[in-house]
């Protein structure tokens, strides 16, 4: 008996380890624990690759000497600096909206999240979310570095819902998506396009896909000239609408951007939900099928890369992430020089018609309260808006930040990466529309190449503002809207089969169920017994 | 110092309780689920709505006929192979199965993606380009690629159960090689046949991580419709998961599956 009562002893202690470990964090001194979570890599991770490393590498320090942490670690040190208090991150991460909302629906609680646009909404008209603190945006109190930098735009944009369906909430007020949200990262949809392929015209002319691209717009979706060469994502949000584009080019290019209104029709256009919307667009989304390579969630950037696709949609910091990892090529080991050939310059383009505009932002659950997480949850999102955080984790995922930077910071930062040193004045990208004004009115902008601003990664990171005033955002899709578009869905993705397919299969089903029977239970059935031949006789056991 | 004893009813405790918590109470889950609305009512709704939908229905046979052409294929393989090795002298057989059943050590996506790569890197030769497109081939093979060991060892395991003196009876009542095959052979190594058939033909109507890798998500399973509505309409995705074990039961009851004196079945695994 002994024995077994060393056993409990020791699985007793073992159970009681972590509780006594959280005991001496309140006896001692108070650890908060800030559970964080985020899409899969989507925030500064450091080490190699890293902007702190990169930065350190440039001024030509000693590899070995390199210090880049991870920036989560970062904030921990900040926070006990800043406020005193311990503070310890539990992060994880998610692969889609709708894989969150599930973790969220099953019960489990986080801090803080970071979903897109129509799912904070979602979240919100459910109840999940709780309100920033009123004081988190005064821009007076010095560590508000979120309501400090963010970017004007933006700060505009979710002042104004962004186009989004208002919903109330418990008490029948409207929801007002500031008020739970802080923005995170921001960009469009568009292609990712190798330049250097062509497709054949009419005449028989080689057109570069550039100019299938201005020309077809949307359209080149469903261009047989490109069957096979390019890719749809494979969820139903962005690819339902992608294929609205297609289906309502003509409309959205006869809306006249200048007209009041504008957006709210461009919105109502991209998330129609009804019966004959649906009707329009199932056409268009078999063609697509057809006419693509693949439905891919990260695979097509490695198509992209190894030239087995010419056009990728994609969303702009995944499009970003492409083109620099083409960019980069095969670096010879021996003399450290890029492998001549081995690089690859694509580019991006984004649809006239309009496109899509997204934000991912940090909102808060409503057990902030009760852990008394809420502080240290805001103190997080401040320290991720510092300017220099910004560079850090848009620097490492290639999304683009909203923080813009008191003083415009993160221009320098774009400067550094994608300006030119001459200063000529057609060179000039103006992005005024993000960054706040400068002191004398003079245009907020950069020097940069044609290509920058035309199509490579400045354009994708930071379109002009003309791209930008004909994009709408997506909202989320009500419960019986949401069965139309999953429903649309599934007989998108399904085979069809035709009625002598069908007839065959079932043949085939059939004759393999009798073969099974008849294996089964055939010696059962007499009708299946062989008479022994003459001369033989049967055993009876 | 006294070794304690457990009995049989205590060691069987730590199964009994993952039995319940991992396979009967998700089993009850997904009943639920599937009778359920929206507003957790119950309800036949999902039912009525899977059986007069075409596109899962389709979808469920469609998966059925990969599954079919992944198994025949994979037998079609697999049989000669193990046979070969179950008859011949070779004193190193052990290592030609080892070289069947090693793929196995290695995690199947990672497998699976490796493939996706060779094909990519196949379909950059010119007469191959059509393998770009062809999905379902690439699924189908990919399939057999993943299950084929599953099919050979237990082949393998029944046909080396044979006993020799059978094969010598045979020939000593004047069958020839066809008739031997045909008698001894192929009744035999049935329960080996069956134990193979299910192990590849029911995961492989639902191995969407192939036909999404090498099919280029072009090509829908029955397992990524459960997926994919399980991102947004549990109930509905529930139902198919109910449709689809009971599709599974029926065919293992066919096959023989819940006999308890085949010593063949999971011998290998």
């Amino acid at each position: 008996m002994k024995s077994r009562r060393i056993f409990s002893v020791l699985l007793a202690s073992a159970l009681l380890v972590p509780v006594l470990a959280s005991l001496s964090g309140c006896g001692g001194e108070k650890v908060t624990v800030l559970k964080v979570y985020n899409w899969e890599e989507y925030i500064d991770e450091g080490g190699e690759g890293s902007y702190l490393y990169d930065l350190a590498l440039e001024e030509e320090t000693p590899e070995d000497e390199i210090v880049a942490p991870r920036i989560v670690e970062d904030f921990e040190a900040w926070y006990a600096e800043t406020y005193g208090e311990k503070v310890k991150v539990e992060y994880s991460t998610f692969g889609t909206n709708e894989d969150m909302y599930n973790e969220l629906k099953l019960g489990n609680e986080y801090d803080l999240l970071c979903p897109s646009d129509y799912m904070i909404m979602k979240l919100a008209a459910e109840g999940y979310l709780t309100k920033y603190d009123e004081s988190f945006f005064d821009p007076e109190i010095e560590t508000n570095y979120y309501v400090r930098n963010v970017s004007p735009f933006i700060a505009e944009k979710f002042a104004s819902n962004a186009g989004l369906e208002l919903y109330p909430d418990a008490s029948g007020e409207p929801i007002l998506w500031k008020d739970y949200a802080a923005g995170y990262m921001w960009g469009t949809t568009g292609f990712v396009y190798n330049p250097s392929a062509e497709v054949s015209s009419e005449a028989g002319e080689a057109v570069p896909l550039r100019d299938l691209l201005e020309e077809q717009g949307w359209q080149t979706f469903v261009d047989p000239r490109v069957k096979g060469k390019i890719t749809a994502k494979d969820n139903v949000r962005d690819t339902y609408f992608a294929a609205i584009g297609v289906t309502f080019e003509q409309e959205l290019l006869a809306l006249d951007p200048a007209a009041d209104g504008y957006i709210e029709a461009l919105t109502a256009y991209f998330n129609a939900t009804d019966e004959e919307t649906i009707a329009r667009v199932e056409p268009t989304l078999m063609d697509i099928k057809e006419n693509i390579y693949s439905f891919e969630t990260d695979t097509g950037k490695a198509d992209m890369v190894s030239e087995k696709i010419w056009l990728n949609y994609a969303w702009s910091g995944d499009a970003v992430y492409a083109l620099d990892e083409a960019e980069a090529g095969e670096i010879d080991e021996e003399t450290g020089e890029i492998v001549e050939g081995s690089q690859l310059f694509l580019d991006f383009f984004v649809p006239k018609a309009g496109t899509n505009l997204w934000f991912d932002g940090w909102v808060m659950m409503n057990c902030v309260e009760e852990r008394g997480t809420k502080k240290a949850a805001q103190a997080f999102v401040n320290y991720m808006s510092m300017p220099e955080s910004a560079m850090r984790n848009s620097y490492y995922i290639g999304y683009t930040s909203v923080i813009a930077g008191e003083n415009a910071e993160m221009l320098d930062y774009v400067d550094w990466l994608y300006g030119e040193e001459e200063e000529n004045e057609e060179d000039f990208y103006d992005l005024s529309y993000f960054f706040p004004a400068s002191e004398d009115g003079s245009p907020v902008g950069i020097y940069a190449d044609e290509e920058q601003r035309t199509c490579r990664q400045l354009f994708a990171q930071y379109p002009t503002e003309e791209i930008i005033s004909r994009c709408a955002v997506m909202n989320y899709y009500r419960e019986d809207a949401s069965d139309r578009i999953n429903e649309l869905w599934s007989r998108v993705k399904s085979e069809k089969l035709n009625w002598w397919a069908f007839v065959v299969i079932c043949l085939v089903v059939v004759a393999i169920a009798l073969f099974v029977i008849f294996v089964k239970f055939g010696n059962k059935i007499d009708f299946f017994h062989r008479k022994p031949k003459k001369g033989y006789h049967k055993i009876e056991s | 110092m006294k070794i304690p004893r457990f009995s049989r009813k205590t060691l069987c405790i730590p199964y009994g309780v993952f039995l319940l918590f991992f396979v009967i109470i998700p089993m009850l889950f997904i009943l639920f689920y599937a009778f359920t609305d929206k507003q957790m009512h119950f309800s036949f709704s999902n039912f009525v709505q899977f059986f007069s939908d075409p596109t899962k229905f389709s979808t469920i046979i469609y998966s059925l006929v990969i599954a079919l052409v992944t198994t025949v294929v994979t037998l079609l393989i697999a049989y000669p192979v193990a046979y070969i090795l179950a008859r011949s002298k070779l004193k190193k057989k052990f290592v030609i199965l080892m070289l069947f059943v090693l793929p196995m050590w290695i995690n199947f996506v990672l497998r699976i993606n490796a493939l996706r790569e060779l094909f990519n890197l196949i379909s950059q030769a010119k007469p191959l380009e059509g393998l770009a497109n062809a999905n379902y081939f690439k699924t189908v093979f990919g399939m057999v690629y993943d299950f084929l060991p599953f099919m050979i060892l237990p082949l393998y395991t029944t046909m080396l159960k044979i006993d020799n003196s059978l094969y010598e009876a045979s020939a000593d009542l004047g069958a020839n090689g066809f008739t031997t095959f045909t008698r001894v052979t192929l009744p035999l190594s049935m329960p080996g046949i069956m134990s193979g058939v299910t192990m590849v033909f029911l995961p492989s109507m639902t191995n969407y991580v192939v036909s999404d890798m090498l099919g280029n998500a072009k090509v829908t399973i029955i397992g990524k419709f459960i997926y994919e509505y399980f991102g947004t309409n549990w109930h509905m995705g529930s139902m198919i998961a109910l449709v689809l074990l009971i599709v599974v039961f029926l065919s293992t009851w066919l096959t023989g599956g819940f006999k308890g004196d085949e010593t063949v079945r999971g011998t290998n695994l």
